[in-house]
């Protein structure tokens, strides 16, 4: 039974420097492709270790808990959530955007950052788009659920309907959303099970059992690992890049735009798109670090997930951090500069009205605590990480909350205002949340290739090349 | 799992040889490999590796894939269908104004336009990928060596099909075997039972009827009707715990739902009820009325059509269709008071004009000639039924009381709604105060301009003309 | 890795040094010249005659328009290190020698300080005195924040922030030059992180208090990320048009390769989208919740004979750029690539007309004509300048240790 990373780890050798002119090697120990397939293919194919079992139990459990209060929900309707006037988005809303957010870092770090050549991603893009897609579905069940007729919420698609006569409204960003949100779940979805299918053929390879091996088999739809078929698959993982890499962008600016569009003071700013995405980023980000190490300690992985990809992470983290804390000083500057007296009166309402203990929470943890990563010491450390990475989720559940319930309970009349208070529903509905992510990322690991096997032999490939191309330079000038 | 095809010469002894394969431990031997295979004019010809080895498109002659042409048309075809989409449902099938905003295609038309592109783009981008590679493909003859289980592994393979023009079985040998491969084998056919175990077939049965069994029910649920009584699901919300109006009731001997009011107390807003500044009429004198008291109120409290129908309807063919109804002609006699129950000062002048513009105007016009905007609208949409807004100019409006007038607000009457919500009773009356000056500024005389107005007055007025006289 | 060169191949042609006093005397001219054609507007209201306004806009737009290449250099140098990237080492010093430009352009503000001083409120509203200021907004913003004095406060210390980064930077590259040393480059990445914050910062305020207090009435929080994108579209457009000059007089030919090329077309290509995604962003927010207060700076765009030119954004500033630009071909071809990147820094131009010009006045045609001969003048003076920076400075970080990184990578598939 493995515990959390110790820095005393044998495994956990520090790559992060990187010398000018000298690449730092991105993955530790003497690595062979061989060696790297045994790695990954371990975490399936062993028996899973204890911890595995108690936290699918908790996580399972908390799963069916959330549904059955999903089915209770629908049979007793929203009215078992907090949600009262003058706050009727409340935490469904919050819950939701909180999930995409989380769901931006690994089509994010599978996109952008293989179309900006950055070779690190090769160790955690696989894990990450599982988070991707996981976080998607937890974010999905919200709006569903939230609809009240839950069981018609398929009236958002723009289907011929023989009974309705009508069309969903496409002027309303919220249609924008089911779009935005149902094409980047599918395109993800897409994308990881695409970047799985050379993976899936080595699992499949090394299968004892005749009915594994016919599962992988179909899963890997018979790949071969042709060239003709690589040129192909490289081009198409490449479009796909292309194209789930403003996509990543667009999800979360449209969800801003459920907020911006409207005229509510707190609401509409112009600078909600790019403030959402680098928001996104950040918690996303944060989520990654939160899951890989433990995940890197339990299957001893720190050959693969090495030091240095963690510190890239929370340099991310640091850097998007940072941007959102611009962000929030060009809104509060903005509140005045327009002297407009109501995006005065909200962002002072913010700070120190009703829910100032939850704008302090989400400025202490959003911008303060990522600044710890200025310190290269708490970068390198698993557990300083684990710790900070998990305070900018909580800061990043507080920034929707504050964003969404100040300033609906402080709106233009002020005999409407109201305090939000939660019901006992809706933490457990957040909580429960929680079970499905863990269930299902749990099952991931157990079933399916958590790290891309052939994208690091790719990139070892080139390393190994490097360096033979390096000694034969040196050998030439001697 | 096999193919079909080999069955044949399954027959035979000898399993097909569908070409050679010599295994490599690293990448640059394979591509020396194939260097030298291209090099000799084999062009039916492959190489398997774990990972995407550069250099060997150019190594074995890879042309180019097609894919980003197909993705491209993809790409434009999601735009189109998007923008075609939005224009169509809410722009020509569907309209519905949402806050003024504009139909078809506007900015709030793109984010729907860009998701749709890339998704049909990425859609496409991988199932043609899938399609060019003819995959999904579960049976291949060079699985049937088990070194191949490594080619996903770490272990790097060159293959030359048979299929090739210059293949030649010992020739290709030959060169396959000066370039050092760890092992060369011939791929051959594979031999083992091509058919699906019993027990998967069965299983795989099972899923795929019992996955239709909801859909046949939905469907049957659709196409059928049923007499059974509806399952209730919601059931709090389909029997709520409340009385409804003429619901008997155990509770009180008289088995009503409906109490009467308990002697000596006074509802909410029944005090309301006696006073003629809220009602328009005396309730006072209701006594005194031929027809009973009852009749009359209720004819006072509802809105009815009034008398307005007939003034009102504009085309011959509209008074055929609709005959005016018979309640036009029994306008109800109420004891209407004839005074003003508020002061006609200034204040409540302008309250009145501010009151009218703002509620009245829209439709009465700011003259009071029944010619509002609203009305210009309709008129110029020209279908027939609409029935103009009375003017307030009519003899039958000039004579009606002040208290009428009120009550004409209060209830509403025809389309006009009530406005007892909307304008207090002293905004109402202030209407009213300005409504009789409108109609008076209609019908007035020189004596009705004060003195020193009389001198601004450009020449004497002709009688016949109306002429605008100050409401002061 | 060995890299001979010839010292030769990577100076300044010495044909540019010479046309250098040229092009800057023509710039001059045909800056006095557009500014000449302002006097030929059509004379209506106001206060201000409408030739200082037209002429005090254009100068403006024009400034805004060359200087944010070097802006865009700067923030491109920071991030250069930020990531440790390896590709960019042989394109590096052509950005730096535009990053050392800022000292020489943060003069040419000084005549909008000096209009500012000399009481003129015909670029900046809020500088009238404070009874003729009818509009109590403003009146409010003025009262301390939109004054002469703090405005030129802040804009001296953005120039120094800027001049002392990118002279740091460029200083500390010089040395690399001579010495080779990697410690030159480690702290560069160590500062790249916190210079970058702070100029995130500067270039957002930056972008507030020089283009968007023209109206001060409106007010945009994304109106800095907008500046921004624009500025670093402009700067690729111009790294592409300086380097293949360059190689076109049969310098840097071997440094700098088609995988430059293909790369920076790439970020050329994506700036076009990210443009295109924050000024649809600004857009559509406003649009669609109709405040007056905000609406009103797209209705002075969008009316009369500036909406003809509004909506040519679209097609200049996006469609044809993406659709140009998004093929491999394209950017892997010179030509093809330098006549795209011609035509954004023309699109960028048009985006500055765009920000600046119809807060001065209906689109006339001799200011406007003015305008684009003063665009022309200062790209010459800009161009100048960089020789004038360029001479005696390699063009190619020769000594710095990821130089044989950018030399021998390739560009995969896209």
């Amino acid at each position: 039974m493995a515990t959390i990373a110790s820095t005393f780890n044998p495994r956990e050798i520090d790559n992060t420097d990187d010398i000018p002119g000298r690449r730092a090697p991105l993955i530790t120990g003497d690595q062979s492709y061989n060696s790297i397939t045994e790695m990954v293919c371990r975490v399936a194919e062993n028996p899973q270790p204890m911890v595995w079992y108690i936290a699918f139990g908790f996580s399972s459990l908390t799963a069916v808990m959330f549904l059955s209060l999903i089915g209770f929900l629908i049979l007793k309707g929203v009215g078992i959530w907090g949600n009262m006037n003058p706050v009727f988005w409340a935490w469904p809303i919050v819950n939701f955007v909180f999930w995409v957010g989380i769901a931006h870092a690994g089509t994010l770090i599978s996109a952008i950052l293989f179309l900006f050549r950055q070779n690190w991603r090769t160790s955690i893009n696989r894990a990450s788009e599982a988070m991707t897609i996981f976080a998607v579905v937890c974010a999905g069940i919200y709006p569903g659920i939230h609809v009240g007729r839950a069981w018609l919420a398929f009236w958002l698609l723009p289907y011929p309907s023989l009974n309705l006569w009508m069309w969903p409204q496409f002027r309303s960003p919220l249609l924008w959303d089911v779009f935005a949100v149902g094409t980047y779940a599918s395109v993800s979805l897409v994308f990881w099970y695409m970047g799985m299918i050379p993976d899936l053929a080595t699992y499949r390879d090394r299968s004892k059992s005749p009915l594994r091996r016919m599962i992988y088999g179909i899963l890997c739809l018979g790949w071969t690992g042709s060239s003709r078929h690589w040129m192909r698959y490289e081009k198409a993982y490449t479009l796909l890049a292309a194209f789930a890499a403003p996509l990543v962008l667009s999800v979360h600016t449209v969800v801003s735009f459920d907020f911006a569009v409207s005229q509510v003071a707190g609401w509409h700013t112009t600078i909600f798109p790019p403030y959402f995405v680098a928001g996104a980023i950040f918690s996303g980000f944060a989520m990654v670090v939160t899951l890989l190490v433990p995940f890197r300690t339990l299957y001893k992985l720190e050959n693969l997930i090495t030091l240095r990809h963690l510190d890239n992470m929370n340099k991310i983290i640091l850097a998007t951090g940072s941007l959102v804390g611009l962000a929030y000083a060009t809104e509060f500057f903005m509140a005045w500069y327009s002297q407009n007296p109501y995006e005065y009166f909200t962002f002072f309402n913010r700070a120190f009205g009703p829910y100032w203990w939850a704008y302090w929470t989400m400025v202490t943890c959003n911008v303060i605590s990522p600044q710890l990563f200025w310190f290269k010491r708490l970068r390198t450390s698993p557990y300083a990480m684990f710790v900070i990475s998990i305070f900018v989720n909580i800061g990043m559940w507080f920034e929707r909350f504050v964003i969404t319930v100040t300033s609906l309970s402080r709106d233009f009349l002020p005999s409407s205002w109201g305090y939000f208070r939660p019901t006992m529903f809706d933490g457990l509905m957040f909580f429960g949340s929680f079970g499905i992510f863990v269930s299902l990322f749990l099952l991931f690991c157990r079933f399916l290739p958590t790290i891309a096997m052939s994208e690091v032999k790719g990139i070892l490939s080139i390393t190994k090349h490097a360096a033979h191309a390096h000694d034969g330079a040196h050998a030439n000038e001697h | 799992m096999s193919e079909q095809k080999p069955r044949k010469s399954a027959e035979k002894k000898m399993p097909k040889a569908f070409g050679w394969m010599a295994e490599y431990q690293d990448e640059h031997s394979l591509l020396a490999a194939a260097r030298k295979v291209r090099d000799s004019g084999y062009t039916k010809t492959d190489a398997f590796t774990p990972f995407p080895v550069h250099g060997i498109d150019e190594a074995l002659g890879i042309k180019p894939t097609v894919l980003p042409f197909i993705v491209l048309c993809a790409g434009f075809t999601g735009l189109g269908i998007a923008l075609l989409m939005q224009w169509w449902m809410n722009g020509v099938d569907y309209k519905y104004i949402i806050s003024g905003k504009p139909f078809g295609i506007t900015p709030a038309s793109i984010p729907v336009a860009f998701e749709l592109t890339v998704l049909f783009s990425a859609f496409t981008t991988f199932f043609a990928m899938i399609a060019l590679n003819k995959l999904p493909k579960f049976s291949n003859p060079i699985f049937t060596n088990p070194r191949f289980d490594r080619a996903t592994n770490d272990r790097f393979f060159l293959y030359v099909e048979a299929t090739d023009k210059y293949y030649n079985r010992d020739s290709v040998k030959e060169l396959l075997g000066g370039t050092h491969p760890d092992s060369l084998d011939e791929v051959l056919e594979d031999t083992t039972p091509s058919t699906l175990p019993r027990p998967i077939l069965l299983a795989l049965l099972l899923i795929v009827v019992t996955g239709l069994i909801p859909a046949m029910i939905i469907l049957n649920m659709r196409a059928g009707y049923s007499t059974a009584p509806r399952f209730h699901v919601f059931f709090d919300m389909d029997f709520q715990p409340k009385k409804k109006t003429q619901q008997p009731t155990t509770i009180f001997a008289d088995g009503r739902i409906m109490r009467p009011q308990v002697k000596g107390t006074i509802a909410r807003g029944q005090l309301e009820e006696q006073d003629a500044f809220y009602l328009g009429y005396d309730p006072s004198k209701m006594t005194m009325l031929e027809k009973s008291n009852s009749v009359m109120l209720v004819s006072a409290q509802t809105p009815s059509d009034g008398n307005a129908p007939v003034a009102a309807t504009k085309t011959p063919d509209a008074n055929q269709t609709t005959p005016a109804p018979t309640v036009a002609t029994e306008a109800p006699k109420l004891p209407w008071i004839d005074k003003l129950p508020i002061e006609a000062n200034e204040e409540s002048m302008k309250l009145g004009k501010l009151k009218f513009e703002t509620y009245c105007s829209a439709c009465h016009g700011y003259a009071g000639n029944g010619d509002g905007l609203v009305h210009k609208r309709a008129d110029s949409l020209a279908q027939g039924y609409w029935l103009p807004p009375t003017s307030m100019h009519i003899d039958r409006v000039r004579i009606q009381p002040v208290g009428q007038i009120f009550n004409t607000i209060t209830k509403g009457q025809g389309k006009m709604a009530s406005y007892a919500t909307s304008l207090s009773p002293k905004e109402r009356w202030s209407i009213v105060l300005y409504v009789r000056a409108l109609q008076r500024s209609r019908d007035a005389n020189i004596e009705d301009v004060p003195a020193e107005f009389i001198s601004t007055l450009d020449e004497e007025p002709k009688s016949a003309s109306p002429k605008t006289v100050s409401t002061k | 890795m060995n890299l001979n060169y010839d010292k030769a191949s990577i100076e300044i042609p010495q044909s540019w040094r010479a046309k250098a006093p040229i092009l800057f005397s023509a710039g001059l001219i045909l800056l006095v010249i557009g500014m000449a054609c302002s006097f030929l507007a059509p004379a209506t209201g106001g206060d201000n005659t409408p030739a200082l306004r037209y002429l005090t806009h254009s100068y403006l737009a024009n400034f805004v328009y060359v200087f944010s290449f070097t802006l865009g250099a700067l923030f491109f140098i920071l991030v250069q290190f930020l990531t440790r990237a390896g590709w960019s080492t042989s394109i590096r010093r052509i950005a730096e020698i535009l990053m050392t430009m800022i000292p020489y352009l943060a003069i040419l503000f000084v005549p909008v300080l000096v209009m500012l001083f000399w009481g003129s409120s015909a670029l900046y509203g809020w500088n009238a005195s404070a009874k003729d200021m009818e509009n109590s907004v403003v009146a409010a913003k003025a009262t301390f924040f939109l004054t002469k004095e703090f405005f030129t406060i802040r804009t001296i210390a953005y120039f120094t922030f800027w001049i002392l980064a990118g002279s740091w930077f460029f200083r500390l590259s010089r040395q690399q030059d001579e010495s080779g040393d990697t410690e030159l480059s480690m702290i560069r990445q160590k500062w790249a992180g916190p210079l970058i914050m702070i100029f995130a910062l500067s270039i957002s305020f930056a972008a507030f208090d020089w283009l968007m207090s023209i109206d001060a009435d409106w007010y945009s929080t994304i109106f800095g990320v907008y500046l921004f994108s624009g500025s670093m579209m402009g700067f690729f457009a111009m790294m592409i048009v300086i380097s293949m000059l360059l190689q076109n007089a049969g310098k840097v030919q071997k440094l700098i390769t088609v995988e430059h090329f293909h790369d920076m077309g790439k970020f050329l290509f994506g700036f076009v989208m990210f443009w295109s995604y924050i000024a649809f962003s600004q857009l559509v927010l406003i649009w669609y919740a109709n405040i007056p207060e905000e609406t009103n700076w797209y209705r002075v765009r969008l009316e009369g004979n500036w909406e003809l030119f509004s909506y040519g954004l679209i097609p200049v500033h996006f469609v044809i750029p993406f659709l140009f630009l998004m093929s491999r071909h394209i950017r892997r071809s010179r030509p093809l690539l330098l006549s795209g990147a011609i035509w954004v820094l023309f699109a960028h131009w048009y985006d500055m007309t765009f920000l600046v010009m119809p807060n001065a006045g209906s689109a006339e045609f001799f200011p406007m004509f003015g305008h684009f001969l003063g665009g022309i003048g200062m790209l010459c003076i800009f161009a100048a300048m960089f020789v004038q920076r360029a001479s005696g400075v390699p063009l190619v970080a020769m000594r710095d240790p990821r130089l044989p990184e950018a030399m021998s990578y390739a560009n995969p598939i896209l």
